[in-house]
């Protein structure tokens, strides 16, 4: 699931032509990381400290110019959308622009930007991210400006009603538009069901949408902006004692209040639906199957590092199983796998492809359940498991060339009750990894599951086997 | 902004010289050059060879067939890349410092020996096929693909830069071969780099990346010429919200005013929310997400460009206000105040431009392009702070005509 963002980035550059499916846009992408032999070192040196009202505060620094990133990770995402109000997260998010006790509405960015920076924030299944980037001397203005709204956010009245056309014409614009988009939301919905924290849309259902009001932004402010509830992570150009400082001035001054733990559902018995066929206006078809899984904070955990692992080794392009089976001997133009360990909560592992034109549906499903089964089966090699737990890990260090992925990742992990520890040492993590774990994981996963769910996005006139 | 600057060296080795920011705090090196020509190169009739044929580049060269090269490069995690645009090509790597020579090489090997296997060739040919005819799935596909011809008819970059249904079955190794013979040349090369590598070692890799490349230019390609104002066209597409590209002749980007036009442009609908356009459009009516406005590069040229997205039943009144508001820029230019705000923003918002070797090697690739000198962006905050009102006031009267501002609507916009 994409985050969503405040705005869209340039839009100039959206003129380009292509539209990439996403999974296949990712694998065209370098893996995220790798040496051959992990770091025995944290990656990021990070350092963390608790303040007396309970938020986390984490401090990286880089020196390479003389900036620094500020994120401020609420522990609340659209998971924890109130039941019927799907949205309200990001809503919120939308309306922590306009104004807090010494901020008034709109300030927030004008004031970043007078100073050359830049602002935005993003809401997730998980968290609700606010961030800025400002020359290193900025940094206590900016703190001052993230801390008053954590403490208050005015929510005026009178801008409610403008914004959530804002947000509506967003929705229309990511997901009504898009029969892609469409097809993955229903495809979620119709695994986990519409009401499950994890079958609704991060952006919301359009008419819950329309039903949230001022009142609900201001609980659900109340009930996750606590300062226990969030992290904050600064990195760049500022020490740690001036961090420390700076932190404690601005952040240290919200007062503590209880914090409401997240109250998930637990996951449904089985697949609200285990087969959904959609017909749409598309040039191109696609097939996806998903079962869910475990995370590092949900369920049999120790399965969770090697589905990462399986993933690489089934759907990473050139050299992985599924593209040669698929892509290789001609059936799909494209095929991904993916999983997601780092969430809070259960997790899923997915699996897209889009097969040739000419080619049958049914027979590109058949191929793919056949290398499952084969697996599923006989299970991987350790030759395959090394090649990809070199592949995942030999780019770590590339996480240091720029600002953005220490605060990310530290924030993400933190704000879901990871330790840090599972962000400074995650090559060795990975690294770690045995082919019999990646069996043991995916028979565990890709075996009989009870929430699995497959689906079709076929063109118009075309049929596959119900 | 408190003297931020960006100490760019020049350093040659054999017949090419690269732009070079060094900085050793972090173990990675990013390279990244450009040819002129890209998808523009295509003769009639072969459209989006260029940009086939520098994608599959990576996908087999030498003794490495597809999938080894993968392999090769996924172990070391470099990642390299090569693209055709509309009108130019560019490759790149980022890599950790130890695997350097290993990304020269295997650089070098797609660049000069490209395999263009069949199998590997016949998958991307579907691929962009399959892309040709997604991107006409969405409003804004449709606006984009209809969007060029109209505003560039007849002139080669106005065509799909990544080819067409018609076009692609017809795309055999002969004729990637020929693109490629057209494109990768060491004449109009530009070549940057940053990171962890010494002016020594920068020039004792520039020959061996580039000096195998055939001699001579790039075919050229016809000056851009005046952007045709062609009103308001409409193109249907069954969608819920509408997707609107507007657009009118903008400057060289060696024209004196280009600085002052950029600011003219920000103020108006550039990146930030407190853009009139945003203000007006986005805010107090809630019409949109966003809507942008500003130069497209091309061929040396800013081309003034903008999109916005809005249900169909609001596009005309967004349509109404956009028009007011170029209107209103155009007759009276930005405040004192905004005009500051601006200055102030894009001086200080140098030096977050150059946090990642990626984006300082593609930024000076960027002024190469432009054809900066080495100083201009150090320069750039005592030019932008000499700029007063009646500056911009007179820039905006002569960038924006409303009556030649033409828009491009696709989806079923009401009451246009």
């Amino acid at each position: 699931m994409p985050d969503l963002t405040r705005r869209a980035t340039l839009a100039v550059a959206a003129l380009a032509p292509a539209v990439l499916p996403s999974l296949a846009a990712a694998q065209l992408v370098p893996p995220p990381v790798p040496p051959p032999v992990p770091p025995a070192r944290p990656l990021f040196g990070a350092g963390l400290w608790t303040l007396p009202n309970g938020l986390r505060i984490a401090h990286v620094e880089q020196r390479r110019a003389p900036v620094v990133a500020q994120y401020l990770f609420v522990g609340a995402g659209a998971g924890d959308d109130p039941q019927g109000l799907s949205g309200t997260a990001h809503f919120l998010e939308h309306m922590m622009f306009k104004g807090s006790p010494h901020v008034p509405s709109g300030e927030y960015s004008l004031r970043i930007a007078r100073q050359g920076g830049n602002d935005n924030a993003f809401t997730s299944r998980d968290v609700t991210a606010y961030y800025a980037q400002v020359e290193a001397s900025r940094l206590p203005m900016v703190a001052m400006l993230e801390s008053d709204r954590q403490a208050v956010a005015l929510i005026p009245a009178d801008e409610v009603a403008a914004e959530q056309l804002v947000i509506i014409e967003e929705r229309r614009q990511r997901t009504d538009v898009s029969p892609r988009a469409r097809f993955q939301e229903a495809f979620n919905a119709a695994m986990w069901g519409r009401q499950h924290w994890q079958g609704r849309p991060v952006i919301g259902w359009p008419d819950e949408m329309r039903a949230i009001d001022r009142q609900a932004l201001l609980d659900f402010h109340a009930t996750h902006y606590a300062p226990s509830n969030c992290v904050l992570v600064v990195a760049g150009a500022v020490t740690e004692a001036d961090f420390r400082r700076i932190a404690v001035e601005n952040f240290g001054a919200v007062p503590a209040r209880p914090a409401t733990p997240r109250l998930r559902a637990a996951p449904p018995a089985a697949a609200a639906s285990a087969r959904l066929i959609q017909h749409e206006r598309v040039e191109e078809a696609i097939f996806a199957m998903s079962w869910a899984a475990p995370s590092l904070t949900w369920g049999e955990t120790r399965h969770a590092y090697p589905l990462e692992v399986l993933a690489h080794l089934l759907g990473s392009g050139p050299g992985s199983r599924l593209h040669k089976a698929l892509v290789q001997e001609g059936l799909s133009a494209w095929v991904g796998a993916s999983s997601d360990a780092d969430t809070f909560g259960i997790s899923d592992f997915s699996i897209q492809t889009a097969p040739r034109r000419g080619i049958p549906p049914e027979r590109v499903e058949s191929a793919l359940r056949a290398e499952i089964a084969r697996l599923l089966d006989r299970g991987v090699t350790e030759a395959e498991t090394t090649r990809s737990t070199r592949q995942l890990t030999a780019g770590a260090l590339l996480a240091l060339d720029g600002l953005g992925a220490a605060p990310r990742m530290i924030g993400q992990a933190l704000s879901i009750g990871l330790s840090l520890d599972s962000v400074e040492y995650w090559p060795a993590h990975i690294g770690a990894v045995t082919a019999a774990q990646v069996t043991a994981a995916a028979r565990a996963v890709l075996g009989p599951n009870p929430i699995h769910t497959t689906g079709w996005l076929l063109p118009e006139g075309t049929e596959v086997p119900a | 902004m408190t003297g931020f600057s960006l100490p760019i060296q020049a350093v040659s080795g054999g017949d090419f010289t690269a732009w070079l920011v060094e900085d050793h705090s972090v173990p990675v090196v990013s390279l990244s050059w450009s040819w002129p020509g890209g998808a523009a190169l295509d003769p009639p009739g072969v459209e989006g060879a260029t940009s086939l044929a520098m994608g599959l580049l990576t996908s087999g060269a030498g003794d490495l067939p597809e999938t080894a090269m993968a392999e090769a490069l996924r172990d070391a995690a470099i990642s390299l890349n090569f693209n055709g645009g509309r009108d130019e090509s560019q490759g790149g790597f980022r890599c950790l410092t130890n695997a350097l020579p290993e990304a020269v090489r295997l650089a070098r090997l797609c660049m000069t020996a490209p395999r263009l296997d069949a199998q590997p060739l016949e998958r991307g040919r579907a691929r962009a096929l399959t892309q040709a005819r997604a991107a006409l799935e969405t409003p804004r596909g449709r606006a984009s693909r209809a969007f060029w011809p109209a505003a560039f008819p007849g002139h080669p970059i106005a065509r799909p830069t990544g080819g067409t249904e018609e076009s692609l079955p017809g795309l055999d190794a002969a004729a990637l071969r020929a693109a490629l013979a057209r494109q990768l040349r060491q004449g109009g090369l530009l070549v940057t780099a940053a990171g962890a590598i010494t002016p020594g070692q920068l020039a004792a890799l520039l020959p061996e990346l580039f000096g195998a490349l055939p001699a001579g230019d790039p075919p050229g390609v016809p000056p851009l010429p005046m952007i045709a104002d062609f009103g308001l066209k409409i193109v249907p597409i069954e969608a819920p919200q509408s997707f609107a590209i507007f657009t009118q002749q903008g400057l060289l980007v060696a024209d004196p005013d280009w600085e002052a036009a950029q600011v003219v442009l920000r103020i108006l609908g550039g990146g930030g929310f407190s853009s009139r356009l945003m203000e007006e459009i986005r805010t107090k009516r809630g019409l949109t997400y966003g809507i942008y406005t500003g130069f497209e590069t091309l061929l040396g040229q800013g081309v003034v460009l903008g999109t916005v997205a809005t249900e169909n039943a609001r596009m005309a009144e967004t349509i109404s206000v956009l028009r007011q508001e170029w209107v209103r820029m155009a007759a009276g230019g930005p405040t004192a105040e905004e005009l500051a705000d601006a200055v102030a923003f894009l001086t200080g918002n140098q030096p977050l431009q150059f946090t990642d070797s990626l984006r300082i090697a593609s930024g000076l690739l960027a002024l190469r392009r432009n054809g900066r000198s080495m100083d201009w962006l150090d320069r750039r905050p005592e030019r932008l702070a000499a700029l007063i009102p009646a500056d911009t006031s007179r820039v905006a009267a002569r960038l924006l005509h409303p009556q030649a501002l033409s828009v491009l609507v696709a989806g079923q916009p009401v009451g246009l």
